[in-house]
């Protein structure tokens, strides 16, 4: 059980803060389909952060501070990147899916192309320190009682501040003015437009939020499932969170539920032979004896269901992926 | 007539300038043709070139080495224009790593029937001038589980790339299963296999394959063969939230990237590179395939970051490769072609006589 809370989690943050980087551009107008290659490009920014620390020497005794720097580079990275899709989006009023697309296929090329012209390789690793020792982030608190390893032992530091971002950013969204204005742009810009507020510049916000977000997702997820190898791929988590948003139909608390679902149901997917849930020894889910394909199907046979009974709900932002034009009313 | 003259001057002179860039045109006999990506890659391409420039190096021939355009998204199209420049370079033999590269090879190699290619992890491809090496990849597989038991570990795993349909992937697997169970019968220990080709059919992390893992890390396993390119990384994250976890590597000495790495089974490039070259110069270049194995100093755990394994000593890893190396001890390369069954392993187990190895395929 404690193990199956500790993996949930792993699955589970990467696509948490991705689904909300999605909602914060689509609420604010603007359809962000370029989260796959944002983040890919975010998890670049943070694994040449911490290949420079290494490299460098500095804190090197103190890893989580490390990771933490390395995590608000890959946040800014990301945000960086977004502004092609912003620029191309807002002032150039280009086709937001054609301009996603194109970040997305230009994102892989580009790191991979910087990975080999300076560090003679396919993929960028996070190099061991001098003496060899590896920098470990993940937090090992084994001597706690069980209850409460499952939240604070083998764990990352990134699951508490995603938790903490994913609370105040919901916050953020609902209860502030520019909240609202943001909320505004999706739905009715040239309401939100006659009442004095700026269209443009809530929509860079919007996206510039998701690349930061995304680009955080991008880096906690090599860092949790990859080792912190930046490989210019995220094993397409972009468009799973995206469909994850869609799920969570564009609202902080659906994205929520909708990602430890599937998060929950994707570890038990892949790790059911190691799955103990009352601790009496027996792994009931490999005792079944059913084929592993069955269990690998889960996750996205139970949000294909869930999305029959609740899609007849489903509305996205109405205004989204729509150029803003003042002239049209 | 001065108009004549001076047309035939200018076509001497012209003729003249031809030849002597056609004279100052360096050549180069020895050629290496990456598959894709980097040429320093820390394994296949990386591992080829050092072969090939080592021998180029040493006995004074010219080698120059070629990527195809377009990176890691090479094409055939990209290889083979790569090899057809090697050729017009005045390549006699072109060495070419990694499966990629079977029908640019088959191209090249029909139109051009006087060079020679070397064809490096590869098979035989039915043309006299092709020949393909493969390696006995079960030695190091064995190497690999014997010293794991040696090491004092009863509780193993093993992840295996290409969803137990790449040939390579299954001899390494299936010579670590062999490995570790020989040397549970020696030492007499009771042992746990978990066997998996789960989360790797295209060779990537993801992080179905680090819940899987951390699941085996978990539940007492106690070192886990990462035997796929970038599957190492998924193994390295789920080890890291787990003290004692360890990890065998694979193809090149992985103990670089990792502190919990303690040993890799290898496949030695470099050398098995300069010994087809060797016999090429020789004019024992020999159609079809070769498989290069312990013999041949082709296989093995690396050496030189030995200290990493703390109780089985070097002069006892020594002594166990003389063995394979003479043919005293042949570790079985025969695999199904598909491995997603038990029931190969488990006969061989049986056969064997070893009773003490308890084997769960997920």
């Amino acid at each position: 059980m404690t193990f199956l809370i500790q993996q949930t989690f792993i699955c589970t943050i990467p696509l948490l803060i991705v689904a909300m980087a999605g909602m914060f551009a689509e609420r604010s107008g603007i359809i962000n389909i370029a989260l796959d290659g944002i983040m890919i490009f975010g998890s670049f920014g943070g694994a040449l952060t911490v290949y420079a620390f290494i490299k460098s020497g500095l804190f090197t005794e103190s890893p989580q501070l490390i990771y933490v720097i390395a995590m608000i580079v890959s946040a800014i990275a990301g945000a960086l990147f977004s502004l092609l899709l912003s620029f191309s989006a807002i002032k150039l009023k280009a086709d937001q899916t054609i301009a996603g697309t194109a970040v997305n296929m230009l994102a892989p090329a580009l790191v991979l192309f910087v990975i080999k012209i300076f560090f003679m390789q396919d993929k960028l690793v996070m190099p061991t320190l001098p003496g060899g020792k590896t920098l470990n982030f993940a937090i090992l608190n084994t001597e706690l009682p069980e209850f409460l390893q499952a939240f604070f032992s083998r764990a990352y530091i990134s699951t508490y501040i995603v938790l903490g971002l994913y609370i105040a950013l919901s916050v953020f969204l609902y209860k502030t003015k520019t909240g609202l204005r943001l909320r505004a742009c999706g739905e009715h810009p040239q309401a939100a437009d006659s009442v004095g507020v700026s269209v443009s510049a809530m929509r860079y916000l919007g996206t510039t939020i998701s690349g930061a977000l995304g680009g955080l997702g991008g880096f906690i997820y090599i860092t949790t499932s990859a080792g912190g190898t930046a490989a210019g791929s995220v094993a397409g988590m972009g468009f799973l969170a995206i469909a994850i948003m869609i799920f969570g139909n564009w609202k902080p608390v659906g994205i929520a539920l909708g990602s430890f679902l599937f998060g929950l149901l994707r570890c038990i997917g892949s790790a059911y032979a190691s799955i103990d849930i009352n601790g009496d020894g027996v792994f009931l889910l490999q005792e079944i004896g059913l084929p592993m394909y069955f269990y690998n199907i889960i996750p996205y046979a139970a949000v294909l269901i869930v999305l029959m009974f609740t899609a007849g709900k489903s509305r996205a932002p109405k205004a989204e992926g729509i150029p803003y034009d003042k002239g049209m009313r | 007539m001065k108009k004549t003259l001076s047309l035939v001057l200018a076509a001497i002179m012209l003729l003249g300038c031809l030849s002597a860039v056609a004279c100052s045109k360096a050549t180069y006999e020895i050629a290496i043709v990456t598959d894709v990506g980097q040429l320093m890659d820390k394994g296949f391409n990386q591992g080829t070139y050092e072969g090939a420039k080592a021998y180029a190096e040493e006995n004074k021939k010219t080698y120059k080495y070629y990527q195809p355009a377009n990176g890691s998204n090479a094409t055939d199209e990209d290889r083979i224009a790569a090899m057809r420049q090697a050729i017009n370079n005045g390549a006699k033999v072109i060495v070419t790593p990694g499966f990629l590269q079977e029908t640019a090879i088959k191209t090249v190699a029909k139109d051009n029937p006087e060079v020679k290619f070397i064809f490096i992890d590869g098979w035989d491809l039915g043309l006299d001038n092709v020949v393909g090496v493969s390696y006995k990849e079960q030695e190091s597989g064995y190497l690999a589980g014997y010293a794991a038991v040696m090491e004092g570990y009863t509780k193993l795993g093993f992840t295996g790339g290409g969803g137990g349909s790449n040939p390579a992937c299954n001899r390494f697997g299936f010579g670590f299963v062999q490995g570790a169970a020989a040397a549970a019968k020696e030492k007499s220990v009771e042992l746990g296999i978990k066997f998996s080709f789960q989360n790797g059919a295209s060779f990537s992390a993801s992080d179905a394959l680090q819940s899987q893992i951390s699941g085996w890390y978990q539940n007492g396993t106690e070192v886990v063969f990462a035997c796929g390119g970038s599957m190492f990384d998924s193994v390295k994250a789920a080890a890291a939230t787990y003290e004692n976890a360890k990890i065998i590597g694979v193809d090149v000495d992985q103990s670089y990237e990792s502190d919990r790495v303690i040993t890799s089974a290898t496949k030695g490039l470099a050398a098995s590179v300069k010994l087809m070259l060797a016999k090429f110069y020789d004019g024992k270049f020999e159609k079809g395939g070769v498989t290069l194995g312990a013999a041949e100093d082709a296989t093995g755990l690396p050496t030189d970051t030995f200290s990493t394994l703390k109780t089985w000593t070097l002069a006892e890893y020594n002594a166990l490769y003389a063995q394979i190396k003479n043919g005293t001890l042949v570790p079985d390369s025969e695999t199904p072609t598909d491995c997603n069954s038990a029931a190969w392993l488990t006969d061989w187990l049986t056969k064997g006589g070893y009773t003490n190895v308890t084997l769960s395929f997920e």
